[in-house]
């Protein structure tokens, strides 16, 4: 048992750093001066400058973008958690028709290439007016985030034991206040999770984001960092930045949940 | 469940459920509804936006027909099936590994799974571009056929193990610990262990993960598109990245269709495998 | 109940966000071109000009990507959606045929352009079935960038230049001999057009395809022996753009082929270590070809869905005008469209490089193939040229692959040797 956990050390500290070494070089490299960037760049760059964090504050106002993902990520983690949860319930616990079609359903929307749904979807969006709003982010986020929200919590559900309702019920409660007032507080865990796997994924969207925004006051934060290419040149260093700042907001989620992210998803999730 | 209910609360349970599904339903109606029936329309219509003048003819299977003709399709999804096979495997070994490795209780575990995580929390394209920002200083990868995929699939691997590694804790963790109690009396390795304990309680994990991962592996775009635009030549041209070419450049929007629709048959397909193979169905059971 | 509430909420803020701004009384154009940088200022700047000088009309920018794959992607898709916003385009060099076959943008002639004021091949590549469909706004050319200090004068044929390029690496430094734009994209075809060129050849003559006969198998071969000999080093089958300029700009290559847009950073001394000791030249010539240069740049198109087509003009009009280009000139660096302009003694101090210079390859400038299916065409023709530069196949035998397969294409789209199809 003693060298099993001297190998468990080495394998975890050797994935770790194998994690942790590109986001290092991206640091290093937001923190190069803009001549040094390119081929040969040094493994910390000396002197190290904050330039590049200025000019994306200063010169291209990347407050905003990061206000529109901020919006438009919690919009779709809230409803997505809120209608995924009821969705998952009733999967869970109550018996009607049509459950595993309604699965496959639910599955088979996020089959399709997104690159096909683009164009239909734009004119769908188009013709209720919701292009460049934030709704119109949301409620294709909301779809495609559905499937996994779904299936996570069926699982969690399951694994609670019934006759919690059934001890809330024969005090008088309907099912309903029974799932509000019993079940809710008891997936907390699981609906963490839930959260945080919804948030990254509205929070990287690219290809809807880019198709449904216009300009600034709406664009999102991976499109307002591929819009910082030029037709030829790609300024690394504003681009590294932005991708620190970018990852932070979800870094400090993670680390202040990750307790419970990973109690949900242990609780039998997928215990099946 | 107490059974003596007459068939009105059955009903009534019937109708809660439509209810509570209701809002999923109708907001996926509503926005993937027309989508994918108009893929699926244009897919059976012979529709080139570039020359307007041929019109939008029913072709009926033409369009299918000319993908499966087509030698860059079945290259493409070669590559695809070759792409998602190494990483989702590579995710799936190292994920495992992962797992098992953070299933113990140590100090700091809190910083190492949030430090594992942020890989998974960078957006695609970003990652995509520092992996590139990496590559392109070494000579040789980038320009082989076959060594460009090496930064391909240690960069989704990079970016998707912690996903997996997660789902596969929670799997993990409930494995009753009784049982490997009972394993080592009876004179088990660590290594019968894990296969003849671990292995067979974590399918269901296995079996989420393999199906979401294989899923996005199979539509993979943002990531190849920005670290070599599916070069040299072809040689890592995605499926997707073929769709996208075939709407976006050359704005052959039936032809694309066809495609889209192919893929969704092959993703459904290999979801439907793997339920078969290795899934306890979720909608089965209790209560 | 709970699910009623749900749809509510929805709907609610599903309205709240519909609430869009309606704007009433001047005529509203708007514009889509590129914000960053010293071009957006500019564009800027004369809009706001443009505003103040006509009371009765509105510019407004619409930011549209840089990078040309996903302002085409947007372009695509606002237009197959009969956008009537944004109203004035900022085109692609290849892009013209493709939305004016598609019935994208609008033909320009009623509008009586003066086109004897622009360069010819200018008005020849914005022109699709006889009518002129965008407006010439700036020109890229490709051009052959050389080490003053290396060379005494830039090489003319390209013996001259793979023998000049070998007695000066010889000695180690610098590194590269010449480098350009080799990776599997639409630059690699332009690189290979001016090879072409220069060997006499052409990639389409009417509907035929021609990229295959001798002068195309010679130019590719030059291409491919230069990077097996090692004056061309084989990394550049992964360069785009940027990689080759940073070589030049850091001193290891000794030739460069690229647009005008490198100039600029080059002769920034500060960042640069070859300041001041480089010039540009056409690229060379083989036997029975000319100085062929591959004719890039933007032009201005007006939306075929717009309700202001004549408001619209009056803003290209505008934009394209000689000022406004001389001024473009100075603070950009671009390339003016108007030949009057380059007889404008100010030119000389607005551009990096003297205009006589510009201006000879500019005149040297050809387009390429001005054909709606061109993307596809391309795509097909990148496919072999990078197949044989990366030595997994013959030139001949790529270039007759190509060629079948681009003549196959052109046939069954009506566009090929049976005459070409009527909108």
């Amino acid at each position: 048992m003693r060298s099993q956990g001297r190998w468990a050390t080495l394998v975890m500290a050797a994935l770790v750093l194998g994690a942790a070494f590109p986001f290092f070089r991206a640091i290093a490299g937001s923190l190069t001066p803009e001549a040094q960037l390119f081929e040969g760049a040094p493994l910390w760059p000396s002197p190290a400058v904050l330039e590049h964090y200025r000019a994306l504050f200063a010169e291209r106002a990347f407050w905003l973008p990061i206000r529109n993902s901020l919006i438009v990520a919690g919009s779709t983690t809230l409803f997505c958690v809120t209608i995924g949860s009821l969705c998952a319930y009733a999967l869970a616990r109550l018996r009607f028709r049509g459950k595993t079609l309604l699965l496959g359903v639910i599955l088979a929307v996020s089959m399709f290439p997104q690159i096909a749904i683009v164009s239909p979807l734009f004119l769908l969006l188009r013709s209720v007016r919701l292009i460049n709003t934030y709704p119109g982010l949301v409620l294709p986020y909301l779809t495609f985030a559905m499937p996994l929200a779904v299936w996570l919590l069926v699982g969690y559900f399951r694994q609670l034991p019934a006759e919690l309702e059934e001890a809330a019920m024969v005090d008088g409660a309907s099912r309903l206040r029974a799932f509000r007032e019993v079940i809710v507080p008891l997936a907390l865990p699981g609906l963490a999770a839930t959260a945080i796997l919804t948030f990254v994924y509205s929070w990287n969207e690219f290809l809807f984001a880019l198709s449904f925004t216009l300009g600034p006051e709406r664009q999102t934060v991976p499109v307002a960092i591929a819009l910082f290419r030029g037709q030829y040149q790609v300024p690394w260093g504003q681009v590294l930045a932005a991708a620190i700042v970018a990852t932070a907001p979800v870094a400090l989620l993670v680390l202040a949940f990750q307790r419970r992210i990973v109690q949900g998803l242990t609780a039998g999730a997928v215990k099946g | 469940m107490p059974s003596v209910e007459p068939r009105g609360a059955e009903r009534r349970e019937a109708r809660l459920a439509y209810g509570m599904v209701a809002p999923a339903v109708a907001t996926i109606l509503l926005i993937a509804l027309f989508p994918l029936t108009w893929t699926v329309w244009e897919s059976l219509h012979l529709h080139d936006l570039r020359m307007p003048w041929l019109g939008q003819p029913f072709v009926g299977l033409e369009n299918y027909v000319e993908v499966l003709r087509e030698r860059r399709f079945w290259g493409a999804m070669a590559h695809t099936a070759w792409f998602a096979a190494a990483s989702v495997s590579l995710e799936l070994v190292l994920g495992c590994v992962l797992a098992l490795a953070m299933n113990r209780t140590f100090r700091g575990r809190a910083l190492v799974r949030a430090s594992i995580l942020i890989p998974w929390a960078i957006p695609t394209v970003v990652a995509a571009l520092v992996w590139r920002f990496m590559f392109e200083g070494l000579e040789g990868w980038l320009t082989d056929d076959l060594g460009a995929w090496l930064p391909v699939i240690l960069a989704d691997t990079w970016k998707e193990t912690p996903f997996v590694a997660l789902l596969l804790l929670a799997g993990l963790q409930g494995i009753d610990p009784a049982l490997y109690e009972a394993a080592r009396i009876d004179g088990a390795s660590p290594w019968r262990q894990f296969r003849y304990v671990t292995l067979p309680l974590l399918a269901p994990a296995i079996l989420v993960a393999l199906i979401f991962r294989t899923m996005n592996a199979f539509r993979v775009f943002d990531l190849i598109y920005v670290l070599t635009g599916g070069g040299p030549g072809t040689a890592t041209e995605p499926i997707a990245l073929y769709t996208f070419n075939s709407l976006m450049h050359n704005l052959r929007f039936g032809y694309g269709s066809a495609l889209s629709v192919l893929v969704f048959l092959v993703t459904f397909a290999l979801a439907l495998g793997y339920i078969r193979l290795l899934g306890r169905g979720l909608t089965e059971g209790r209560p | 109940m709970i699910p009623g509430f749900h749809f509510r909420l929805m709907l609610w803020v599903g309205l709240l966000g519909c609430a869009s701004e309606t704007r009433s009384g001047p005529t509203t154009v708007t514009v889509s071109g590129s914000v960053l940088g010293a071009e957006g200022q500019i564009l800027r700047r004369q809009l706001e000009r443009f505003d103040r000088e006509h009371r009765d009309i509105r510019v407004e920018m619409q930011p549209t990507p840089d990078a040309a794959d996903l302002r085409h992607q947007l372009y695509v898709q606002w237009l197959n959606a009969r956008a009537t916003d944004p109203d004035i385009l900022q085109v692609d060099a290849i892009w013209t045929p493709e939305f004016a076959a598609a019935g994208w943008i609008l033909p320009l002639d009623r509008f009586a352009p003066d086109t004897a004021a622009f360069f010819p091949v200018t008005i020849e590549a914005n022109r699709w079935q006889g009518e002129l469909f965008a407006l010439p706004w700036f020109v890229d050319v490709g051009m052959l960038y050389w080490r003053t200090d290396l060379f005494p004068k830039p090489p003319g044929t390209w013996e001259e230049l793979d023998r000049e390029a070998r007695k000066v690496v010889a000695d180690g430094s610098p590194r590269y001999g010449l480098v350009w734009q080799g990776a599997r994209y639409e630059g690699l075809v332009t690189v290979f057009l001016e090879y072409l060129g220069g060997f006499g050849g052409r990639i389409l003559e009417g509907g035929r395809v021609t990229v295959h006969e001798p002068p195309g198998v010679r130019a590719l071969t030059t291409m491919r022996d230069q990077i097996r000999s090692g004056v061309v080093p084989a990394r550049v089958l992964t360069w785009h753009e940027e990689e080759p300029r940073f070589a030049f700009q850091n001193g290891e290559a000794a030739l460069m082929r690229n647009w005008p847009y490198a100039v600029a950073p080059m002769q920034d001394s500060a960042s640069s270590r070859v300041a001041g000791r480089f010039a540009v030249a056409p690229m060379p010539a083989g036997a029975g070809g000319r100085h062929t240069a591959a004719f890039g740049g933007a032009q201005l198109a007006i939306n075929g869905f717009t309700p202001e087509a004549g408001a619209a003009w009056q803003v290209i009009d505008y934009l394209t005008s000689p000022e406004q280009m001389l001024e473009r000139a100075r603070v950009v660096g671009q390339f003016p469209t108007r030949t009057a302009v380059f007889d404008d003694p100010a030119l000389a101090q607005a551009l990096p490089i003297p205009p006589a210079r510009a201006r000879q390859i500019v005149e040297a400038a050809v387009p390429r193939p001005v054909t709606p299916v061109y993307t596809q065409l391309s795509e097909i023709l990148q496919i072999q040229l990078h197949r044989a530069l990366s030595r997994q196949a013959e030139p001949a035998a790529a270039l007759s692959r190509a060629a079948s397969e681009m003549q196959a294409l052109l046939d069954r789209v009506g566009l090929g040797r049976g005459g070409v199809a009527v909108r």
